[in-house]
């Protein structure tokens, strides 16, 4: 169904990262909000893209923000950041989904979700590296890695899934013997992601946990979030819920903090 | 979100936050109506990957599990919980607790009627009486040994004894169970457990389609343990009578054990005599008596009357059932496989020894069965995407084998319904050596097709 060969050709059709989004981050990076947004500007897909993002509900703001200069000012340079990488992820995202019910308002609804709430959860931890905000915007390429790889193969899939309750993740490791999160990282070395980003997405996949503590901490907390996020009704009927495997044991320590965080009753 | 359907149990498995949106959308209507196609025994919600859930989230499911009684009296409820979701479950409903709890979802298999693993030493603790009564006869019924602990002291005292218990189950509530008359299977027997009045609900509660699965499988003798029967009407009688003449076609006995016609006419006995029914006094009569056994068809499934022969629609149909095969082991194995050599004849295997084989039966527009062989390691080869880990465990590669061998039947019947073919497809079942298979197709002609995938040899076995 998929060999390593898919795989291998799969990353080898990554795109690297457009010239503008590598001025733009490096920019973000030394904190010249300015400068960055002048650079950002060119790209005119980029300043829809950042638009549409910030503007929705969960952003939180009362009149419509429409100046790359002014979102990059309101964000701050770790979330200018992350939205930057956010949009570079969904440049992967196909044009048209099958194998999950999606479409790019929604993909983009769940980036932006996953980030306010992982801001939350880094203030909670009292986190300010922007290395770290960044990681959360990797972590939905493992559902445009899922679409792409198994798209192909829905019916084979389904069928498999109906005898057996696979995830997706599960099925590409005995498959090939990589997972989804192998090619996240593999995504994020050909962008130059700093490699804490694909550390801690690693340890959210839940099956791969970090030997360093802190990183697994964060892997945790991520793990949780995803699948606090993939409860919502949107994504269930996107067909999201299952596609990996929600491991309860490995966050049960953090949950309480969690649901304190998360106003869960 | 689809079930999965496994030993007569399809189960949903929902991940992570239950509450009203969200579980409004994880079992759709839609999902319910596929669900009870399957004509499981149960639907269950496993709750293993279930992090936090309230009591208007679980309500949505206990609206759908009474829809889904109301249609095909399947029992329903929750598995796979921890203790402290066990106590909130029985918190929330206490009162109105109408639908069942099982620990895990081996514990479920043991009170599903499906259920092919006989006579375990099962130790059973509830504080309620009555529940611990209901899980012994439910599994008694089920062909297993149930032990009752009577104190919550007793109960912590005698699991520690692993040994002696093959299952142990407390945090368990029986609800509302199905009413499908309990099946098992003993050897090349199957067991069917009636009980009390049996009147025309007989035909609603005895699951035909699995009873003509074991036909087409090769199942020849059917044993109605009728020792709780208390009398039965002149609905359950035609029901009898003609069973009784269908399995005729098929040269299967059909006996009853334990009947008493003190409040039944005796007429009865008479009419289900004529109808090829045969009576006995007690089990062991027929299941210790080597001879009977072999007189009733129950020690080889080869004495059938009328070999059916394959036929042209069958044939006409053939690459669907190979593309089938092929695509389903070239999906497991993501190795390429190759068609060698096809023959029609009666189905011969050189090397019997190291080989196993599956079977799945279809009906409907069409009919027969397709079989599968396999040399061990190369069974597991392709079970291992099912199976994960590397095993030699016979009895897991065999019961993987029936899952892939039914995957192999779904894609044929999607194949064919491309064609305005329907079928349904029956059980799977596995044979841990030739010889069983032998038993069930010695004589049988049919298309044999040697395929091999990265130069492993297997044969694909198509005969009616």
């Amino acid at each position: 169904m998929i060999t390593k060969e898919n795989i291998d050709s799969f990353i080898e059709k990554i795109p690297p990262s457009p010239k503008v989004l590598n001025e733009t981050l490096s920019l973000l990076k030394i904190g010249e909000l300015v400068k960055a947004a002048k650079v950002a500007e060119q790209d005119l897909a980029l300043k829809s893209y950042l638009k549409n993002i910030v503007n929705k509900p969960i952003y939180g703001f009362r009149n419509e923000v429409s100046d790359i200069g002014q979102i990059f000012g309101i964000l701050g340079v770790s979330l200018s950041q992350q939205s930057v990488y956010n949009y570079m992820v969904a440049l992967l995202s196909p044009d048209k989904w099958s194998l999950f019910k999606l479409n790019s308002a929604l993909f983009h609804e769940l980036q932006a979700n996953l980030s306010k709430r992982w801001e939350a959860i880094l203030m909670r931890l009292n986190i300010q590296d922007d290395n770290i905000y960044a990681a959360i915007s990797l972590l939905p390429a493992s559902i445009i890695v899922t679409e792409a790889l198994f798209a192909q193969n829905k019916k084979e899939v389904e069928l498999l899934r109906g005898a057996k309750a696979l995830d997706y993740n599960t099925i590409l490791i005995r498959l090939s013997g990589v997972s989804l999160f192998d090619i996240c990282e593999e995504i994020a070395k050909k962008w130059e992601m700093p490699s804490i980003v694909s550390s801690i997405v690693q340890a959210a996949s839940g099956v791969k946990p970090s030997q360093d503590k802190k990183i697994d901490a964060l892997g945790k907390w991520m793990h949780l979030l995803l699948f606090y996020k993939l409860s919502q009704p949107e994504f269930i009927k996107a067909g999201l819920n299952d596609f990996i495997d929600f491991q309860v044991e490995y966050v049960s320590d953090i949950y309480d903090d969690f649901a304190l965080l998360m106003e869960i009753e | 979100m689809k079930a999965v359907l496994k030993n007569g149990i399809a189960v949903f498995s929902p991940q992570g936050f239950l509450d009203a949106n969200s579980s409004n959308v994880f079992m759709s209507m839609e999902d319910i109506e596929s669900a009870t196609n399957l004509k499981a025994d149960m639907i269950l919600v496993s709750l293993k990957k279930v992090i936090f859930f309230n009591r208007n989230g679980l309500d949505i499911f206990v609206k759908l599990f009474s829809k889904i009684r109301k249609k095909n009296q399947a029992t329903v409820g929750f598995c796979d919980y921890d203790r402290k979701k066990y106590e909130a479950m029985r918190r929330f409903f206490h009162d109105e607790l109408n639908f069942s709890l099982f620990k895990t979802l081996d514990i479920a298999y043991l009170f599903s009627s499906s259920f092919k693993n006989l006579n375990k030493n099962i130790l059973i603790y509830s504080s309620d009486k009555s529940q611990r009564s209901a899980m012994a006869i439910e599994l008694h019924d089920g062909g297993h040994n149930p032990i009752i602990a009577q104190s919550f002291e007793e109960f912590e005292e005698k699991k520690n004894n692993k040994a002696a218990y093959d299952y142990v189950i407390d945090s368990t509530f029986l609800g509302q169970m199905g009413q499908k008359v309990a099946t098992r299977v003993t050897g090349n027997a199957i067991i069917y457990t009636v009980t009390s009045f049996l009147d025309v609900e007989i035909s609603e509660q005895f699951n035909i389609e699995y009873h003509n699965n074991s036909l087409n499988v090769g199942f020849r003798l059917f044993i109605f343990d009728a020792y709780k029967v208390i009398s039965m009407n002149i609905h359950a009688l035609n029901f009898f009578s003609k069973l009784s003449s269908s399995a005729a076609e098929y040269n299967a006995s059909i006996c009853f054990v334990g009947m008493r016609f003190n409040k039944t006419p005796i007429a009865f006995k008479e009419t289900m005599e004529d109808a090829g029914i045969l009576f006995y006094e007690q089990m062991d009569d027929i299941l210790q008596n080597k001879e009977l056994l072999k007189e009733l068809g129950a020690s080889s499934a080869s004495n059938i009357k009328y070999k059916r022969v394959i036929n042209k629609e069958t044939i006409l149909e053939l690459p669907k059932f190979i593309d089938a095969t092929v695509s389903t082991l070239e999906m497991m194995t993501s190795a390429k496989a190759i068609k060698e050599a096809v023959n029609v004849r009666d189905l011969a295997i050189k090397e019997k020894k190291d080989n196993v084989a599956s079977s799945i039966g279809y009906y409907g527009d069409i009919d027969g069965m397709v079989i599968l062989v396999f040399p061990k390691v190369i069974a597991k080869k392709a079970c291992e995407l099912l199976i994960g880990d590397n095993t030699d465990d016979l009895e897991m590669i065999l019961d993987t084998l029936a899952e892939l061998v039914n995957i192999v039947g779904g894609k044929i019947k999607t194949l064919l319904a491309d064609e305005n073919i329907s079928v349904n497809i029956t059980l799977p079942r596995t044979y841990q050596d030739i010889d069983s298979l032998m038993e069930v197709v010695e004589g049988r002609k049919g298309v044999q097709v040697d395929l091999s995938f990265n130069d492993d040899k297997f044969f694909f076995f198509l005969t009616r």
